[in-house]
């Protein structure tokens, strides 16, 4: 069975393997173990004791928090209820002028604003921006990942999770 | 007549007991056991690898046989060896996208009883373009024989070509132009065009008198042709090695193993769960020459997408909440969005090889009736079905992606392919002689970024994993134009901690023509089509179109004054403004104009793929490089990602640390400062929602969806609190 060492993963997802490293990892079958291997990782890297349970994001985890699940941030800021959108315990910076789109694209064609609007969902404690969305004027926020987090660690993963 | 069938049914009858049998047993063919796997695993492997192998031979015996630089060069062919009911078993690399519809032309014919009449004999030959048969658009034409052992039909070969000219009401195959049916271009509708292993002559003659460059489609027949010949052979032979019976069995123990595959790489790859995603899509048409007044020139579209993984491995996407078809050629058929899903499966979760129409058995497709996915009208166009296909597979791959990333394989995540537009022109040569032809240099954009490190620069498409740009000089035999410029567009990736890939532009002076009709393509004006990911931004929308009409370029060639060789890096005036004199054209969208003569210049920039990750996080060093070789502005790393660069002894940019950590640390707060609660937002959105505050265009796209889906209606009611139907769709029936 193809695995590898949890420093080997570390690199890997904080993109510092050497690419030609990397290219055999993407070639070769997967590594069966990946899944808590990477969660290992992300526990280390983050200041909170809260054990992840899935990474949904670059920074964005479903952890349990005493009888919750929850989404957190890396920084440790709780955007609640994991099958809740986290997007709406957000905070919002919303790009629908030609100004505001022109400080991301400085060198091309805008889109007009009367058609569509950049929104970008951050982090309200430590500033990390998650997600960006382009949209309509008027779109509802989407819900990007809706889990079915018992199914997958009581049948993929073979270790059912405890009722909360 | 088919005289003896493999089994005592007919074909049509076999086919309909194979999907009888998928129905009860769940299991392709009713195959609940691998048995000849079991027996001997090597031979079974072996033999799939002779099969690919004989694709893959005959794919590049083929190219060589095409006169038409879009196959010889950029690849734009796929072949693929099918059963008797029309499954794909094995199939070679290239545009991959048509293995599974030319499953759905095989299926038509059978369905259809052409085994009665036209007949399939050994030696015939099928071909078909027509979408809602099974292809993708026009100018994707495919031929299929049948294969024949000892008179029993015990399969397919087949292979499929991108047209360079399709003979629509304007030049190329992406016909722009084409707003139904009926100025696409020359359709051959599942027919029999060949006998005795030779195409009939009465056909090219039809397509020589009906095409401006009949030459690339003609020898591309004769190169699918070969192809299928080549395969056809080849699988008689390994009958004959291994017996008809296991042929008839292990060919479909390929395609039940290929189904198990998917499912069990879903299970090993993804998180099962909703994962919801959407794009957008914006035409602009109104006073531009040919359109006719069928419908709104200018419309906005969104593609909401729903992927569904269920825990036994399915996947299953549904498009509900999107538009109605159109009178334009963005329109869709459930072939062509097969293919899209087959294409993109193939490329992110069957890369093995050991791939088949198995793969898109384990998925399903919910493609709403009427909409531009599914149209309920036969006569619609689908010439440029890619504009809106890339957009919405683009968002299937972050959707997947996000999968990835959930399960832990960072390297697998992608941010997703781009709608790249796409040039085509005909007219007078520089040969004196009429011509048409698809540029297909197009198949070269930037992808989206990957979750560990930049996307590819120029080297991406969707519809075909061996992207390639062609040779210049080879693009320069075929069209009066010449290169006067090829060149990256600084930040035309989506910025983030990993920038998309960038694109290219390019800039050519028309040569030794009185008549060039330049028209393009698959753009989206007005809206991002293409998203980022986990904090990345989308990449720039299409770019305009820039021509100077009537240029003193060779005046200022002869003074050995300063050309321009691109649009440059200021969106309000371009180089060719600056340094060339004429009269400047500034197009937006769709390029239609009179005919270009020798002497003008024309331009046309092709689109990078979105980034992944916050900017704040991009490495400054990389970010210097990456200023230094032109894929990002020096304004765009300060401005966009709060890098400081200064210079070093030498000019070069190089990354200054801890003036950048300064920075950024600045950029966080204003962004903080900046941003308000989402809650407040939607109590303050909620004010314009119900007023309909919006552009007509934006007003009609949630009119459309709201009176095609309950689902978008609830959807859009729930969130914002109101009743959608009587804010967009007053009078409407309750």
């Amino acid at each position: 069975m193809t695995s590898y060492s949890k420093e080997v993963i570390r690199d890997l997802a904080a993109g510092q393997l050497p690419w030609p490293q990397t290219r055999r990892i993407m070639s070769a079958y997967k590594d069966d173990d990946r899944f808590f291997k990477m969660v290992a990782v992300y526990q280390d890297r983050v200041a909170w004791k809260d054990p992840i349970l899935l990474p949904v994001s670059d920074h964005l985890f479903i952890c349990q928090s005493g009888d919750e699940r929850i989404t957190r941030c890396e920084c440790g800021h709780s955007f609640g209820d994991y099958r809740k959108n986290w997007k709406l315990n957000a905070a919002i910076h919303v790009r629908n002028t030609e100004e505001a789109l022109r400080e991301i694209y400085p060198n091309s064609d805008l889109p007009d604003p009367e058609w569509m609007e950049i929104r970008e969902f951050i982090c309200p404690e430590c500033g990390t921006l998650h997600e960006v969305e382009a949209a309509a004027p008027g779109y509802p926020i989407v819900h990007d990942f809706e889990p079915d987090l018992e199914g997958f660690y009581r049948e993929w993963l073979g270790k059912p999770l405890q009722e909360t | 007549m088919l005289d003896k069938p493999a089994s005592a049914l007919r074909l049509r009858e076999r086919l309909l007991d194979s999907e009888r049998l998928m129905e009860e047993t769940g299991c392709y063919d009713g195959i609940t056991e691998l048995t000849l796997r079991n027996q001997d695993p090597l031979k079974f492997e072996t033999l799939h690898t002779k099969l690919r192998a004989y694709c893959v031979s005959a794919r590049e015996m083929a190219r060589r046989i095409s006169a038409s630089p879009g196959v010889r060069e950029v690849g734009e062919m796929v072949v693929a060896i099918y059963t008797p009911e029309g499954d794909a078993i094995a199939l070679s690399n290239g545009i991959m996208v048509h293995v599974h519809t030319m499953s759905r032309f095989i299926k038509w014919m059978i369905k259809n009883n052409y085994e009665d009449n036209p007949r399939i004999r050994e030696g015939d030959i099928f071909a078909n373009n027509d979408a809602f048969i099974g292809t993708v658009q026009v100018p994707d034409v495919m031929d299929v024989v049948p294969i024949f052992h000892e008179g029993t039909l015990v399969g397919w070969a087949g292979a499929v070509c991108h047209e360079l000219e399709a003979g629509g009401i304007t030049p190329g195959g992406d016909v722009c132009l084409a707003q139904e049916r009926f100025t696409e271009g020359l359709f051959v509708c599942a027919e029999k065009i060949g006998e005795n292993d030779e195409i009939r002559r009465d056909y090219v003659i039809r397509c020589e008198r009906n095409l401006r460059m009949p030459i690339y489609w003609v020898l591309d027949e004769k190169a699918k042709v070969a192809s299928c010949i080549d395969m056809r052979e080849s699988v008689k032979q390994l009958i004959s090695e291994i017996g008809l019976d296991y042929w008839m069995k292990v060919s479909k123990e390929f395609i039940e193993e290929g189904r198990r595959a998917q499912l069990a790489r879903t299970r090993q790859l993804t998180v099962p769960g909703i994962y919801r995603g959407h794009t957008f899509y914006g035409h602009v048409t109104a006073g531009k020459p040919g359109f006719q007044l069928l419908g709104d020139p200018d419309w906005l579209y969104n593609i909401p997408i729903e992927m569904e993984i269920t825990t036994d491995g399915k996947i299953t996407m549904d498009f509900e909440g999107t538009q109605p078809w159109g009178y334009h050629s963005m329109n869709c058929t459930p072939a062509g969005m097969d293919g899209g899903m087959f294409v993109t499966l193939t490329q992110h979760m069957n890369f093995e090889g050991l791939v088949n129409d198995g793969a898109w058995m384990a998925t399903e497709l919910k493609l709403p009736y009427g909409t531009w996915t599914n149209p309920d009208n036969e006569m619609v166009a689908t010439a440029t079905s890619w504009a809106l296909l890339l957009p919405a597979y683009g968002v299937f791959q972050r959707l997947l992606s996000r999968s990835f990333v959930a399960r832990g394989f960072v390297e697998e995540a992608f941010v997703g392919q781009v709608n790249s537009p796409m040039i085509e022109m005909g007219g007078e040569s520089q040969y004196g002689t009429p011509f048409g032809m698809a540029h297909f240099e197009c198949a070269a954009a930037g992808s989206g970024a990957l979750a560990i490190k930049d996307g590819l620069d120029t080297a991406y498409v969707g519809w075909n994993p061996e992207s390639d740009m062609g040779n210049i000089e080879i693009w320069e035999q075929s069209m009066p134009m010449v290169y006067i410029g090829r060149s990256i567009v600084p930040n035309s990736g989506g910025a983030g901690k990993y920038r998309g890939g960038c694109s290219f532009v390019s800039t050519w002076l028309i040569n030794k023509t009185s008549h060039l009709r330049l028209h393009t393509s698959e753009h989206s004006s007005r809206v991002f089509d293409n998203g980022g990911m986990c904090g990345g931004y989308p990449a720039p929308t299409c770019q305009k179109h820039r021509a100077v009409r009537n240029s003193n370029i060779h005046e200022l060639a002869a003074k050995g004054e300063p050309l321009a060789h691109a649009p440059g890096i200021d969106p309000h005036v371009s180089d060719y403004e600056r340094n060339i004199g004429g009269d400047h054209v500034v197009v937006e969208g769709p390029y239609i104009t009179s005919p270009h003569k020798s002497g003008d210049i024309f331009s046309h920039s092709y689109n990078g793929g979105g980034g992944y990750g916050d900017v704040l996080e991009r490495d400054p060093i990389k970010t210097a490089w990456d200023v230094e070789n032109g894929f990002l502005t020096r304004q765009a790393a300060g401005q966009v990602f709060g890098i400081v660069l200064k210079d070093d002894e030498d000019g070069y940019p190089i990354a200054d640390i801890d003036a950048t950590v300064e920075r950024r640390a600045a950029m966080r707060k204003e962004r903080l400062a900046k941003a308000i609660p989402v809650a407040d937002w939607i109590a303050k959105e909620r004010g314009r929602v119900e007023k309909a505050d919006f552009a007509p265009e934006v007003k009609k796209m949630y009119a459309s969806a709201i009176k095609l889906s309950s689902r978008f209606t609830r959807d859009f009611s729930d969130f914002w609190n109101v009743d959608a139907k009587s804010i967009f769709t007053p009078g409407a029936k309750p």
